[in-house]
């Protein structure tokens, strides 16, 4: 398909250490279309932001040891691009939005100079021009008095200022694809949600890819068109956000959603997933999710169920879901 | 509960409590400057019930939970536990009392003494206390780890083996060690994973049952406060925006603020896309707080008078209480001088 922005195939991450072999992404397969924004969710340590790093190959080697079949940015393949060829492709095509504005920007430049220096960069652009530019997307994002901000250090800012700074920064070059980890995180609810409507109204307005990956489901909701979930360094399930939020197949899923409070509930008990994630270190025999899953049977603690498509383009990891599918298939 | 004539079993109780802090640094005769955590704020907490204290960062509700436990001085105001004001008692009555009231803190991994054990993070509260043996306390520990749903293998296990959600349970023992009956937990679930949320505050729920215990809970997340919380209180920039039942507040919000801060709530639920109402702007710094409404800058109902004239706390229903100028109204005179203008009138906004 020509409007297929991003195509990864077989992404596959390991961190050899004295101890062994650490797996923190175990071949993903992603696809993000022209104008998608999808997102990626899971707890801390499935892989998630090791998964954005390797998109934009910032992974430092060693430790990390990154492999993967097709990486292919608008039917550009970047697998074999040196770190030289890579640096034109980093904030022109492909650009990312950080969780932490306040360690993500430089403390001693202004944010005009960091801006700036995006166009400087990969534009050609006279200084001048630079920073006249620099105010439009900064106006763009919805900083107030951008001509004067401009000359602020990042510490002169709030939490939602900076991170509309680093918002700024990613649209600069108007890049392909965005990828925003975990945008929000650091934010507080009435900011949150004023910084997700930036975002959503700068990715719908320039028609761009976002690649948005967090742990907040309630975010997900809200903005994104598909949802991979992950779960220890594998994709369990896929779907469009309605198929997902609505019908959740995969007992993780189906855990994660049930767990999350609600301001309709009005009970005193909350659903909860027993057990915590497993070290990604030793991960179980298995489906890795068996052991804190209720309908675990047999074959789960033996062996890895496949990735299976199910209609429309949604996929789902789990041996439970696929004997019911076979069941209803052989009646 | 709503019920106004029945007697209140109050176990701690806040009267105008105000909290500054002085900033450093500044010029060496230049006026000293003052953050106004927490201003003015009055509350009563009842026994056995869960109490909680809503807001953004920044608004003074960890600073209230500190000085509730006498860990921060009141610059005025009393903090008054079970009859006796905190900052009155002489020090080995405070420690006597302060072994009553125990806090569960935010970050379970900079919370707990990564070189300590397990044991010893449990029994250090009771080592502290003193007069027990090495035995009872180890079999007390043994106890109490069985209660938050760890294991006696745990005993000698240092705080790096465990994750997120099991340190977090570490914590909660060593706070309900020394059977406190008022408990602060400062945010206990944000810094941990989604999935163990739900453990956490489950387990925290069943030792509420378990040992009576009074629970003032701290968060930004309202839909746990929701859940869980009797009465609560809405803070920004250091003062009570509205009180009362939990039920009265979410039913019916009246201040502003409150209703911004329960709509910008995120939904899972796709069907039901409720109206959310975006605040401008960000919360001013709490060194020079507004004079009149804290809230002002950020409310799309603003008034003139709302700038300069401190809103008054009313009751608008038992129970519910408000402070805000578009609920309680301006006084006569205040009207034929404008004051219930909207603010922007004479900008053309």
């Amino acid at each position: 398909m020509s409007d297929l922005m991003l195509k990864l195939r077989n992404l596959k991450v390991i961190f050899p250490n004295e101890a062994g072999v650490l797996k923190a992404v175990e071949g993903i397969d992603l696809d993000i279309h022209r104008g998608e924004c999808v997102a990626v969710v899971g707890e801390s340590g499935c892989g998630k932001s090791v998964t954005a790093l390797a998109i934009m190959k910032l992974l430092n080697s060693p430790p990390a040891l990154m492999r993967v079949d097709e990486l292919q940015l608008d039917g550009e393949e970047l697998k074999d691009y040196s770190d030289t060829k890579m640096q034109e492709i980093r904030g022109k095509q492909i650009a990312m939005i950080f969780q932490d504005a306040m360690t993500a920007l430089n403390p001693v430049m202004t944010i005009g100079n960091q801006i700036d220096e995006v166009y400087l960069r990969h534009s050609k652009m006279s200084k001048k021009k630079a920073r006249e530019a620099t105010i439009m997307v900064l106006k763009l994002v919805g900083v107030p008095e951008p001509k004067a901000r401009a000359n602020n250090f990042p510490h002169q800012l709030s939490g939602g200022m900076r991170q509309r700074v680093l918002i700024a920064m990613a649209f600069a070059t108007m890049p392909k694809l965005i990828i925003a980890d975990e945008p929000t995180t650091a934010l507080d609810v009435t900011i949150q949600a004023q910084v997700l409507n930036v975002l959503n109204d700068m990715q719908k307005k320039h028609q761009m890819s976002l690649l948005l990956i967090t742990h907040d489901l309630s975010v997900v909701a809200n903005m994104a068109d598909t949802v991979y979930v992950m779960y220890c360094g594998k994709v369990v399930e896929k779907g469009t956000v309605k198929q997902l939020f609505s019908t959740p197949h995969h007992p993780y899923t189906v855990g994660l959603l049930a767990s999350i409070p609600k301001l309709s509930d009005s009970h005193h008990h909350f659903v909860q997933i027993p057990d915590c994630v497993p070290h990604p270190m030793f991960k179980p025999a298995g489906c890795y999710f068996h052991p804190r899953c209720t309908h675990a049977i047999d074959i789960c603690s033996k062996e890895m169920p496949p990735l299976v498509s199910v209609e429309d383009g949604r996929q789902i990891r789990c041996w439970n879901c696929l004997n019911q599918m076979k069941g209803e298939s052989d009646l | 509960m709503s019920n106004h004539q029945e007697p209140k079993n109050v176990i701690l109780e806040l009267k105008n409590l105000t909290v500054n802090f002085p900033v450093k640094g500044g010029l060496p005769f230049a006026p000293k400057k003052w953050i106004q955590a927490v201003s003015d704020v009055s509350l009563q907490v009842e026994s056995g019930e869960t109490f909680g204290i809503v807001g953004e960062s920044g608004c003074g509700k960890s600073t209230i939970g500190n000085a509730m436990v006498g860990m921060v001085k009141p610059t005025s105001g009393n903090v008054i536990f079970k009859g006796y004001d905190l900052n009155l008692l002489s020090s080995s009555d405070f420690k006597e009392t302060r072994r009553h009231m125990q806090m569960i803190f935010q970050d379970p991994y900079s919370s707990l003494n990564p070189r300590f054990t397990v044991f010893q993070i449990i029994a250090e509260p009771l080592f502290i206390r003193g007069g027990a043996t090495e035995e009872q306390m180890k079999e007390r520990v043994v106890e109490l780890l069985k209660l938050v749903g760890l294991s006696e293998n745990d005993l000698y296990r240092y705080p790096s083996d465990f994750s997120g959600g099991q340190r977090q349970r570490i914590g909660i023992a060593r706070a309900i060690i020394l059977n406190p009956d008022f408990l602060i937990c400062d945010e206990p679930v944000s810094a941990l994973d989604v999935s163990v949320h739900a453990q956490i505050l489950n387990l925290l729920m069943e030792l509420q049952d378990k040992l009576k215990i009074t629970y003032v809970f701290i968060s930004h997340n309202l839909a746990v406060v929701k859940n869980i919380c009797e009465h609560m209180v809405v803070m920004y920039l250091g003062k009570v925006m509205e009180s009362g039942t939990t039920e009265a507040i979410y039913n019916n919000p009246k201040h502003p603020y409150t209703k911004a801060l329960i709509s910008a709530v995120l939904d899972i639920d796709l069907d039901h896309s409720r109206e959310r109402i975006l605040l401008k702007g960000d919360i001013p710094s709490p060194i020079n707080p507004p004079k009149g409404c804290r809230f002002w800058q950020r409310c799309p109902y603003a008034m003139k008078g709302c700038p300069d004239h401190p809103a008054k706390t009313v009751e608008i229903e038992p129970n519910h209480f408000v402070a805000c100028h578009l609920v309680n109204g301006f006084s006569n005179e205040e009207i034929t001088a404008g004051l219930d203008r909207p603010i922007g009138e004479e900008l053309g906004i």
